[in-house]
């Protein structure tokens, strides 16, 4: 699923101040509500993923109950198509489906994070040259690339991670390479130009401090394709092996669970996948409008400014 | 003169990636150790004719460079993309009928998509921090975020009832062959309601929140402030000053995207049974049938760079300041 | 007779998090046919959005009290709706930077039109001609109509905004810091222009500015604020001889740096918050003659002079103050 955000994001004003990035971050999760909801969402579901299957009532492959049970006290979430309990499958899964989403999302932001350094910071033929790279690497439709490159080397953990990550870096490479650009030409940075920095220092000590936020909230976004991404590879059979929401989905599919009712056995995978998206997307949304103020009053809407009609009340209304 | 110059950049530009993508394409399946073509010659099941005959076409006896030659030449001057491993046929016939199947379905639920996606993202903007506000984008990040085949899925667990969720009788590009075309056209009709219903569920999610974006973008800017102050009416400054100038992001955007809606649509041709391009795709990936998993993959290329460059015509039709 | 009119004029803004902000309090002022106004103070003082109220071009989040009136029809209290037909026709504006304030996808000399189409004042090839007209009258060739925005420099685009502004004869022409970000020769241009056009075609002026050397070029009267109120009003001449508010005095005594700017921050201190009542006068803190009444007593505007009016207790003889005190010992 390849989104047009890189178009949206690209040219967009950037604070000018030279703040520490972290705080930024903290500051936006403490005030933004969205941000505090996706947090906690995406919070819920790492925990999960942790100490999940610690927790799970049965095993995650052996049969522990019928064929397509529905919901009751022994299995809160039924069972699915060889009678393995599907909570203890989403919990097993969930930990599988987010270390992909993570590393893969890992894996975009050092190569895209490190090549919209290199080129922003190095600008010229070397910006160019990485930036038509870039471009190819946007027209090819993704999922496509992924199902060939996944069928050709086989499918494992590794190469799911590795094919994801390698197709998502090109909007986070843009991103961070049209601010790297901005920061370059500052007061502060020019200055430690001029007083012989080293580039490396310059970049280390200047640059990623204030590339870090924005890299960041990219990387949250990130983590969201890719785990949309793991879901549709499993669905065409080249996704990780074992259990992962995106398998759940599949084998469901594959067993026609849906035409027998049998909905206990895809819905709670499809809405984990949807809810981590979305607290992925509250996140790093959050943090991008935080880091990029658009704080613009629309000059026509459809309500209007009011007139008092009566006599001035005096100073004291100011509550 | 110059404003010309433009579009043949932006011509160049497709045509190279063209290229890449043929390239890359020849690498993948080719060049790579291991590779797919010399990998599946060697398999047991292959008999003597067939193994022969795409060594032959494959010219496996011969360099790589040679290999590639080959390759283009075939591509470009016979559109010949090979010969499916599994029936034998030609790759690009096959192609061409399943993509028969896909457009017409992809062309439903994307109009859907960006219709809705218009209609919402403007009222969104319009009456910003209302309840069509908050309810349109919550819909939307809920519907972006659930993903294609899981959509799919619902669909068919509620309506499989009342929709045909499987197995069109004719194929669109044989309806013209048998049966009466009313009844054909009310079959694929039916047939197509939840797939497109799905691409359109999936889809629009994006399209609301740019355009509720963009309108508020536009609504904030100076110009718009002029107009106001010109003493114009609400509905001519929202038409002629604000939707035209918040159609050039949305429009480019829209373009954009449609390149890889049909990369997208396989999820939604392999839930519903689909006999399209997706569909093809996946039969592919389970066959191992990598001549036509590589010319899949290089019409589905090509669409995406087709309609960037459509995007790009757009975007010069729409802004006069575009200049080289 | 005054062409326009604005009494107690009075602007609050509803702020994100609760909260109003008390942008504009008790405003008033009046221009004449061709007469020019300027209205000047730090930024944050209020006088854009006094400017932006005259025309009714307030966010909803805004609530306006007080009267506008030109040639004594009211207009201001019938809302957005009632305001609409008298924009253009009798107030006109040209805002801050033309950048943006032209639509870049359309052609200038249709920007020119438009109003004139919507409010009925000619339409087709008359309106193409008169557009034209204006073009040249305001220094630019009539062929610029078929351009675009993007194709024209800074003050070339303000003149172009000055064209449209004129397009449904106004009375009145409200401009808000017309020449900021513009550099120095194109600046004087363009005032140049303001001055000759109020001259010849009767035009009344207000002009908002920060920048004082451009208000004693060209504006006859002045209002200057603070705080959201008139601290003093009166001829540019007076207010720079014989300014009755320490502020004003301020203002006109600054410095002024090599480029020839005067930087008004270089009193110090800040404005005051306008989100909460302020008690006495606003002034206080940053005045160098403030004494004990000013915390108490919020000052109003006083007769200091023949149509000078100035809000400072320094101008009331019926006030006791230290240095009366130290006087008659």
């Amino acid at each position: 699923m390849k989104s047009v955000e890189p178009a949206l994001a690209e040219g967009t004003a950037l604070v000018a101040r030279p703040s520490s990035g972290g705080n930024e971050i903290v500051r936006v999760l403490k005030e933004r509500r969205s941000a505090l909801a996706g947090l906690v969402i995406v919070g819920f579901f790492v925990a999960m993923a942790v100490f999940g299957p610690a927790l799970a009532p049965y095993s995650w492959t052996q049969q522990s109950g019928p064929v397509y049970a529905p919901p009751s006290s022994e299995h809160w979430l039924g069972t699915d198509d060889s009678g393995v309990d599907v909570l203890s499958e989403m919990l097993y899964g969930g930990r599988t489906s987010l270390i992909v989403g993570f590393a893969a999302a890992f894996v975009a932001m050092i190569v895209g994070g490190g090549i919209g350094v290199v080129a922003g910071y190095a600008g010229g033929g070397t910006d160019n040259a990485l930036m038509r790279t870039t471009d190819y690497f946007l027209v090819i439709p993704d999922l496509v690339l992924m199902i060939v490159v996944a069928t050709v080397f086989g499918p494992s953990l590794s190469h799911v991670i590795l094919v994801i990550g390698l197709l998502l870096w090109t909007s986070t490479a843009r991103i961070v390479r049209s601010q790297v650009k901005s920061i370059r030409e500052r007061v502060y940075v020019r200055r430690a130009r001029s007083l012989g920095a080293s580039h490396r220092r310059i970049v280390a000590q200047h640059i990623l401090p204030q590339v870090a936020p924005l890299l960041i909230a990219t990387t949250v976004l990130t983590i969201a394709y890719a785990i949309f991404d793991e879901s549709a590879l499993a669905f065409l059979g080249v996704g990780v092996p074992g259990v992962s929401w995106g398998t759940m989905l599949e084998r469901a599919f594959e067993r026609t669970a849906m035409t027998q009712g049998a909905w206990w056995a895809f819905v709670p995978p499809g809405l984990a996948i949807g809810l981590v998206v979305i607290g992925c997307y509250l996140m790093g949304q959050a943090i991008e409008d935080a880091l990029n103020p658009r704080l613009r009053v629309a000059h026509l809407s459809i309500k209007s400014w009011r007139f008092r009609t009566t006599p001035n009340v005096a100073e004291g209304d100011a509550s | 003169m110059h404003r010309a110059d433009y579009v043949i950049k932006r011509l160049a530009f497709a045509i190279m990636t063209v290229f890449v993508a043929i390239t890359v394409n020849f690498v993948l399946f080719h060049a790579l150790p291991g590779n797919a073509v010399s990998g599946f010659i060697r398999a047991p099941h292959v008999s003597p004719s067939l193994r022969a005959a795409l060594t032959h076409e494959f010219g496996l006896d011969r360099s790589l460079w040679q290999q590639y030659a080959l390759y283009l030449r075939e591509l470009v001057f016979h559109a010949n993309l090979g010969v499916s491993f599994t029936d034998s046929q030609p790759v690009t016939s096959t192609l061409a009928d399943k993509l028969q199947n896909t457009i017409p379905m992809v062309f439903v639920g994307t109009s859907l998509a960006i219709l809705v996606g218009i209609v919402t993202g403007f009222l969104s903007a319009w009456r910003r921090s209302g309840v069509v506000d908050r309810v349109s984008t919550s819909s939307a990040i809920v519907f972006y975020a659930l993903p294609t085949q899981f959509i799919g899925m619902v669909l068919i667990l509620l309506f499989a009832k009342y929709l045909p969720t499987a197995g069109m009788r004719n194929e669109i590009n044989n309806y013209f062959s048998s049966g009466s075309t009313w009844s054909n056209v009310k079959d694929i009709g039916l047939h197509m309601a939840l797939p497109a219903a799905t691409l359109a569920l999936t889809l629009f999610g994006e399209y609301t929140l740019v355009v509720r974006s963009s309108m508020l973008e536009t609504l904030g800017e100076d110009y718009v402030l002029t107009a106001r102050a010109k003493g114009l009416p609400q509905r001519r400054i929202v038409i002629a000053h604000a939707l035209r100038n918040a159609m050039l992001p949305i429009a480019t955007l829209v373009a954009l995207s449609l390149g890889f809606i049909v990369a997208g649509a396989i999820l939604v041709e392999i839930v519903f049974s689909w006999p399209g391009i997706g569909q093809l795709v996946y039969s592919a990936v389970s066959n191992r049938d990598y001549p036509m998993l590589q010319g899949a993959f290089l019409i589905l290329t090509l669409s995406v760079v087709f309609f960037n460059f459509i995007a790009d015509l757009l975007y010069f039709k729409l802004d006069p300041r575009i200049a080289v | 007779m005054s062409v326009l009119e604005a009494n107690d004029l009075n602007v609050w803004f509803d702020l994100p998090h609760g909260g109003r902000l008390h942008a504009v309090q008790g405003v008033s002022f009046n221009v004449k046919e061709g007469e020019r106004l300027g209205l000047v103070g730090e930024s944050g003082c209020g006088k854009t959005t006094a400017l932006l109220a005259l025309m009714g071009l307030l966010p909803p989040s805004a609530e306006v009290a007080g009267s506008v009136t030109v040639n004594g029809e009211e207009i201001l209290a019938g809302g957005e709706d009632a305001m609409r037909p008298h924009r253009w026709t009798d107030v006109a504006m040209v805002f801050q930077g033309a950048m943006n304030a032209l639509n870049p996808v359309k052609t200038v000399g249709s920007q020119i039109e438009e109003p004139m189409k919507f409010h009925d004042t000619s339409s087709g090839a008359a309106a193409e001609k008169e557009a034209g007209d204006l073009l040249e009258l305001v220094g630019l060739p009539a062929s610029a109509a078929t351009r675009y925005p993007h194709e024209f420099s800074g003050g070339m685009r303000q003149r172009a905004a000055i064209a449209m502004a004129l397009a449904c004869n106004p009375k009145v022409l409200l401009a808000d810091e017309p020449t900021t970000a513009l550099d120095v020769m194109v600046q004087a241009q363009i005032l140049q222009l303001l001055l000759s056009l109020t001259r010849d075609l009767g035009l009344a002026l207000v002009l908002v500015t920060h920048d004082l050397p451009l208000v004693t070029q060209v504006c006859e009267r002045a209002i200057v604020m603070y705080a959201g109120r008139v601290a003093e009003s009166g001829a540019v001449d007076t207010l720079f001889h014989d300014p009755r508010h320490p502020y004003t005095r301020l203002l006109f005594a600054a410095t002024p740096d090599l480029s020839g700017e005067r930087d008004v921050a270089s009193i110090p201190g800040a404005p005051p918050r306008l989100d909460r009542p302020i008690l006495g006068c606003p002034f206080e803190p940053r005045c160098d003659r403030a004494f004990d009444h000013c915390k108490v007593e919020t000052p109003s505007l006083l007769e200091v002079g023949a149509a000078h009016r100035a809000a400072c207790h320094l101008n009331d003889g019926s006030l006791e103050r230290p240095s009366d005190r130290e006087a008659a010992r």
